[in-house]
């Protein structure tokens, strides 16, 4: 039998199609998010399973996760992505203990037990600090695009130090920062330390390792550098971060399956 | 037990309310149709949902007219005296008097989520620059200055010191604006030095006695100050007998808690639970009346687990929730994302413990009010959250932030801490606005992780 997992992100909705039996990835797809959600999820669904040759009739259970999964009218169970994202990690790195997921909108960290079932979680729920929103606004304020800011920070001697509580106020302080001469270099060096510092912030005083990186922002070069550095542990980057939460649902969808056919 | 437990909206409740008056239901003076409510603006009722028994809608009609029984009390040529912060403590006293009726200013701060943000209140805080960086109680400056709420008390008594600073804050803007308050001392809690003699209070904490004999001098000049507005003096045989009432409102209370945190289906929902919760502080006041709808609640509780009747699936995920919310709404959501209430600390547990009777009355009174939560540190605090937590079987806490108080800032990762060090449970921090409409999706999703996080755990959901 086949499943899905959808998980409709803020930016980006990503599918994972998967044989429920062997748990093998048959296709997987990735679009941009957008206001009619429901449609768009269903689209992307539909050309993954082209990709594979499969038909929607083939597809036994959808799980939809994510903020926007009550939006997705295809999927017949809806779970959290902090469930989902712990299930895909586990399935991907099966020893991780501790998940840091950097998205668009939020960041969130989980703690596994050893079955990887997620123990206990903390989400940022202050403001864009600590998210990918944050990356995206620098690299506009930089005239750069997303993709070079990792590479920028890679080069960068002496981070400028930018505050982790509020966007719109590291916004300002960058305005302050180019017009007192500060590098573009050290100032994307200057915002991924300070994410990190919010992830670090929201960990607390125990992270166990390992610990896997997950999320669309965990594809920004120099991100995991930055931490480690302030986790103060190694950090791995899951494969392919952006689908884990799909790949979560997949596996959940797979689940229920086996539970309803016993 | 006519109907069987459920909640339903504003206006089922208008359907069923005609049913039960056929049926010949007995209602008290201040009883009827709960959407009358509305009518003053309280936009939020439409909005949430309710228990569905006879004894909620007297809760609830009870909780919504206290202003009428403000102004009638008024009327009647009572004293009113407005207890801030002080939670618990003060009203007994004033209780105790048999002109005097005692109310919580403070309570203002739901006015903003009841009304839907409609009444201006917060507004006219900010006005006064004490804007959103405070607690939401800020409400109640924007109360005083309409009186459009409550009726302005004769007599401000509010306790400073181990208190919120920004509670303190508010209070003293208050002060300033013409409304002079009658301050007390209440010292932050410590544990007894070497060779201090050693007390130990309601609720399991300790605290040297010199600590004990200041806090109560300083009921003494509360109680010479209540006199002088009462104009008459008050005996202990009077101060016990208010006790003793008092006693019997935290014995009902305690008694509700136990049988609703503790039943296998949830008999009573968490909204009504935490309004019932509040009645402890300050007796909505009408002292005798809150004993005889705490009265009525629990015979409802007691009926539907006779019946095996509840709320909610039995394998909904038992929640420990810490601090009141300012949106009701949220109590509602915990329960539509899987939930139910099992042990609650809403920042005033100590007004849910017995009085001690077997002491003079002010020194009982005294080791209640320094027996606050929130005049210890947080860690005794999260102590005895440890215990409810096993009186009450909880699978999860939750800590409910209140954006800008004070206290919030610094005591949710501590109580966290130590819950982790106790128990493999869950611990999730929330923020609630007065207001949550626009943030219901991301609560929700913590909501429902948590509830997911318990409920792929091993479990004993019979656990007690």
């Amino acid at each position: 039998m086949i499943c899905a997992g959808i998980d409709a992100g803020s930016r980006t909705i990503k599918v994972v199609l998967m044989d429920a039996a062997s748990r093998r990835i048959l296709a997987k797809d990735i679009t941009d998010q957008g206001l009619d959600q429901g449609q768009l999820a269903s689209a992307l669904l539909d050309k993954a399973l082209h990709k594979s040759g499969l038909k929607k009739q083939d597809v036994a259970s959808i799980t939809a996760t994510g903020y926007g999964r009550y939006a997705v009218d295809i999927a017949d169970t809806t779970i959290t992505e902090i469930t989902c994202h712990g299930v895909g990690v586990h399935h991907l790195v099966p020893n991780a203990m501790t998940v840091v997921d950097i998205g668009g909108q939020d960041s969130k960290l989980l703690r596994l037990d050893e079955e990887g079932k997620v123990r206990d979680f903390v989400m940022n729920d202050r403001c864009a600090a600590g998210t990918g929103r944050f990356l995206e606004i620098v690299a506009k304020r930089l005239e750069v695009e997303l993709e070079s800011l990792g590479k920028m920070a890679a080069k960068s001697k002496k981070p400028s130090p930018i505050s982790s509580m509020c966007v719109v106020f590291a916004e300002t302080e960058i305005v302050g920062l180019l017009a007192s001469g500060a590098s573009r270099d050290d100032i994307a060096a200057g915002v991924q330390a300070s994410i990190a510092s919010r992830i670090a912030g929201m960990a607390g005083r125990s992270v166990a390792p390992p610990i896997v990186f997950t999320g669309g922002v965990a594809l920004v070069p120099e991100m995991k550098n930055a931490l480690q550095s302030k986790l103060g542990h190694d950090v791995t980057i899951s494969p392919d971060p952006q689908m884990t939460g799909a790949l979560g649902a997949a596996i959940l969808a797979a689940r229920k399956l086996e539970k309803e056919s016993k | 037990m006519k109907y069987l437990p459920k909640q339903i909206s504003l206006e089922e409740w208008d359907m069923q309310y005609d049913e039960l008056h056929k049926a010949g239901l007995q209602e008290p003076a201040y009883g009827g149709r709960l959407s009358r409510h509305v009518e003053d603006r309280d936009y939020r009722l439409l909005k949430l949902r309710y228990d569905n028994s006879a004894a909620a809608l007297r809760l609830w009609n009870f909780l919504l007219t206290e202003e009428d029984r403000l102004q009638k009390a008024r009327d009647d040529g009572k004293k009113l005296v407005g207890a801030m912060k002080d939670l618990g403590t003060v009203p007994v006293m004033a209780y105790s008097f048999d002109n005097m009726t005692a109310f919580y200013p403070d309570g203002a701060w739901w006015i903003p989520c009841v009304m839907e943000l409609n009444a201006g209140l917060l507004e006219i805080a900010d006005s006064l620059g004490i804007d959103e960086s405070f607690c939401p109680v800020r409400a109640m400056l924007g109360a005083f200055a309409t009186g459009a709420h409550f009726p302005i008390p004769d007599f401000l008594v509010c306790s400073v010191g181990a208190t919120c600073d920004d509670f303190s804050a508010i209070a003293q803007r208050l002060n300033g604006m013409g409304h002079p308050i009658f301050w007390w001392e209440i010292p932050h809690r410590r544990h007894p030095e070497r060779n201090e003699e050693n007390i130990l209070l309601p609720g399991g904490f300790t605290a040297p006695k010199c600590q004990l004999d200041f806090v109560k001098s300083e009921l003494e000049r509360v109680k010479a100050a209540l006199s002088d507005i009462a104009g008459m003096e008050i005996n202990n045989e009077k101060l016990s007998s208010g006790i003793k009432k008092a006693n019997q409102v935290r014995q009902y209370l305690s008694e509700l808690r136990y049988l609703v945190f503790t039943a296998e289906l949830c008999p009573l929902p968490a909204l009504e639970m935490l309004i019932a919760e509040m009645l402890a502080l300050h007796f909505c006041s009408d002292r005798d009346e809150t004993i005889e709808v705490l009265k009525y609640l629990l015979e409802e509780v007691k009926t539907r687990i006779k019946a095996g009747h509840g709320f909610f699936r039995a394998d909904a995920a038992k929640i420990f929730w810490v601090n009141p919310v300012a949106d009701l709404q949220v109590m509602n959501l915990l329960e539509d994302c899987g939930g139910k209430i099992c042990g609650t600390e809403y920042l005033f547990a100590h007004a849910l413990d017995m009085i001690p009777e077997n002491i003079p009355p002010l020194d009982a009174l005294a080791q209640m009010a320094l027996a606050d939560p929130m005049a210890g540190s947080t860690i005794d605090r999260a102590q005895r959250i440890c215990n409810d937590i096993v009186k009450y079987g909880s699978e999860a806490v939750l800590i409910s932030r209140i954006p800008g108080a004070s206290h919030c800032a610094i005591e949710g990762e501590i109580i966290s801490q130590v819950v982790r060090d106790n128990f493999d449970i869950p611990v999730l921090e929330i923020e609630v606005p007065p207001v949550t409409d626009a943030m219901r999706p991301t609560i929700q999703t913590r909501l429902e992780a948590l509830v997911e996080t318990v409920k792929a755990r091993p479990r004993n959901i019979n656990n007690k």
